[in-house]
């Protein structure tokens, strides 16, 4: 399944790229740029720190603490650019298609966007998601975890220029987006896989979050039984 | 970009002043001023105009302020949020609701509230819009929700949550009541119970009286004023379909929902955000009103709206 998932991620990635008109490459060839020259993954946190708690609302506007998530097993974050992006639905539905295993292994996985409004319904709905998707509203957990980046001028026009107001689908003024990144954390809040990417086409691929949760959980249910001894 | 380089940009926005704002993050000046070069960096371009005399925000750093402001506000209010919850603490939360805004409209996103601020205490109060906003400024209430508000200060927050049309309101015994919908010929038959110093008045005008003035007979400055008016018999109030109401009065739907208005959450920028304004604010902004109003503000309806000049 593994290889499938891999291969349906790469292939998806391929193919989009492979449809990027001149304009489109060029602006993500500038924007991937600019984002390793301002070293922007450099501020993400890392493995062993400590993950910034958070009270975030779903889609339907019910609350959802990450305190409560990981007291339940291993808690997966991933932070995806909105609805409008691609490569973030071929990474939710690459998620949605191993939902079953996290289940398995008491995983909580949550997906945070900076969307607000009736957008992340929009998108369960399309994408026949049954995911937790969070609204990381005003951007706090995604500066928290460091991995928040203004969107620079040329990229705005490029976006504005496709239809795509972030100011709207955020809420706010200002057009912010995360750099994608995906977090495993332990029951103590403590950061034991992290992955980011500034080439925002490039994602984690679910068999390996599931490698880290596995490795996770077996780790605690060591931890737990020589406790007991 | 990183928590403490917006932390210490805030700072220097507050204070102007690099000594200051270093002594309220409690770091060294060159440490501060590294941390907001980097950021300036980030952001593409200066934040701060350094003068001896004159240290102010520059556009940019105009532009970002309000923005960071709420990020931080919300990354600070989950840390409160525990010390609160430790410290079995008071969390008071006052909601301001225009006359025309039901109660009952907030009471799902406050009972949601409470699961996870359990010392939740709620103040709901009503008042006039304008007079909402002054109290927000004053910081006698924490959040607002009102319709339509022609002026709105800067520093005033804004979001939109729902759209709903205006329906007619008139007594069950009043010969339009029992009409699946009240067409305009007869609106314009109807005597209309007018409402002082209403906004709306002139637009329902244009808008479904083009050409001949609707009657107005009766008159009254409250909503309530008019609504007894109506279950009297003296006419129908043109009012937002969810606006409290008689329970002796009755809403029908007009022809081709002509008007509509939206409802907006109101907030002060800038200002520290307790953990149950915080949840309040984001579950508002996330839930579905549609379930509760009928009428939903998707992305983009706005803009129809607008484009096709019906929204109040």
């Amino acid at each position: 399944m593994s290889d499938r998932l891999t291969k349906t991620l790469d292939q998806v990635r391929s193919e989009l790229l492979s449809e990027l008109s001149d304009n489109d490459r060029k602006a993500y060839i500038q924007l991937v740029d600019w984002l390793r020259k301002t070293d922007v993954a450099s501020h993400a946190l890392q493995v062993g720190d400590t993950a910034p708690d958070f009270l975030l609302p779903d889609a339907h506007g019910r609350l959802h603490s990450s305190e409560h998530l990981r007291s339940e097993g291993p808690l997966v974050v991933s932070f995806y650019r909105g609805g409008w992006c691609p490569f973030c639905n071929a990474e939710l539905r690459a998620l949605q298609a191993v939902k079953a295993e996290f289940d398995r292994l008491n995983a909580n996985v949550v997906v945070l966007s900076p969307e607000t409004r009736d957008l992340p319904r929009q998108l369960k709905r399309q994408l026949n998601l049954d995911l937790t998707m969070l609204a990381d509203v005003d951007h706090g957990v995604a500066i928290s975890y460091g991995v928040l980046f203004c969107v620079p001028d040329e990229a705005k026009a490029h976006y504005a220029g496709q239809g795509y107001d972030f100011g709207h689908r955020h809420g706010s003024t200002a057009w912010m987006l995360p750099i994608p990144a995906t977090y495993v954390i332990d029951r103590g809040g403590v950061i034991r896989s992290a992955f980011v990417e500034p080439d925002f086409t490039i994602r984690q691929e679910p068999s390996d979050i599931l490698n880290n949760v596995c490795q996770l959980s077996g780790s605690q249910a060591q931890d737990a039984s020589s406790s007991g001894e | 970009m990183e928590l403490h380089q917006v932390r210490y940009f805030l700072a220097l926005a507050s204070t102007l002043n690099f000594t200051r704002a270093a002594e309220m993050c409690n770091v060294t000046q060159p440490a501060l001023t590294k941390g907001v070069q980097k950021l300036e960096q980030e952001l593409g371009g200066q934040l701060i105009y350094r003068e001896r005399q004159l240290t102010h925000l520059t556009d940019l750093g105009k532009a970002v302020l309000p923005m960071l402001e709420r990020a931080l506000a919300s990354t600070e209010a989950v840390r409160r949020r525990a010390r609160e919850f430790q410290r079995k603490e008071v969390a008071p939360l006052a909601i301001g609701l225009a006359p025309s805004i039901s109660a009952s409209l907030v009471l799902e996103p406050i009972a949601e509230i409470r699961k996870f601020v359990p010392g939740l205490h709620v103040e709901l109060r009503e008042e006039p819009p304008g007079r909402l906003v002054e109290l927000l400024l004053e910081g006698d209430i924490n959040v607002a929700l009102v319709g339509d508000l022609d002026d709105k200060p800067e520093r005033i927050d804004d979001w939109a949550l729902f759209a709903e049309r205006y329906v007619a309101v008139l007594a069950p015994s009043h010969q339009l009541a029992d009409l699946p919908v009240v067409g305009m010929e007869a609106l314009r038959e109807a005597t209309i119970l007018d409402q002082s110093n209403c906004d709306l008045a002139p637009k329902f005008q244009s808008l479904c009286f083009p050409d001949a003035p609707s009657q107005h007979n009766h008159r009254g400055n409250r909503d309530l004023h008019l609504q007894h008016l109506a279950a009297a018999g003296f006419g129908i109030v043109l009012a937002p379909e969810h606006m409290p109401r008689l329970p002796s009065l009755k809403a029908v739907p007009i022809e081709g929902d002509p008007v509509w208005r939206e409802v907006h959450l109101l907030a002060v920028q800038g200002r520290r955000y307790s953990p149950a304004l915080d949840a309040f604010v984001k579950v508002a902004r996330l839930r579905d009103w549609s379930l509760h109003t009928g009428s939903r503000l998707q992305t983009g309806y706005r803009s129809h709206l607008e484009s096709i000049g019906v929204c109040a």
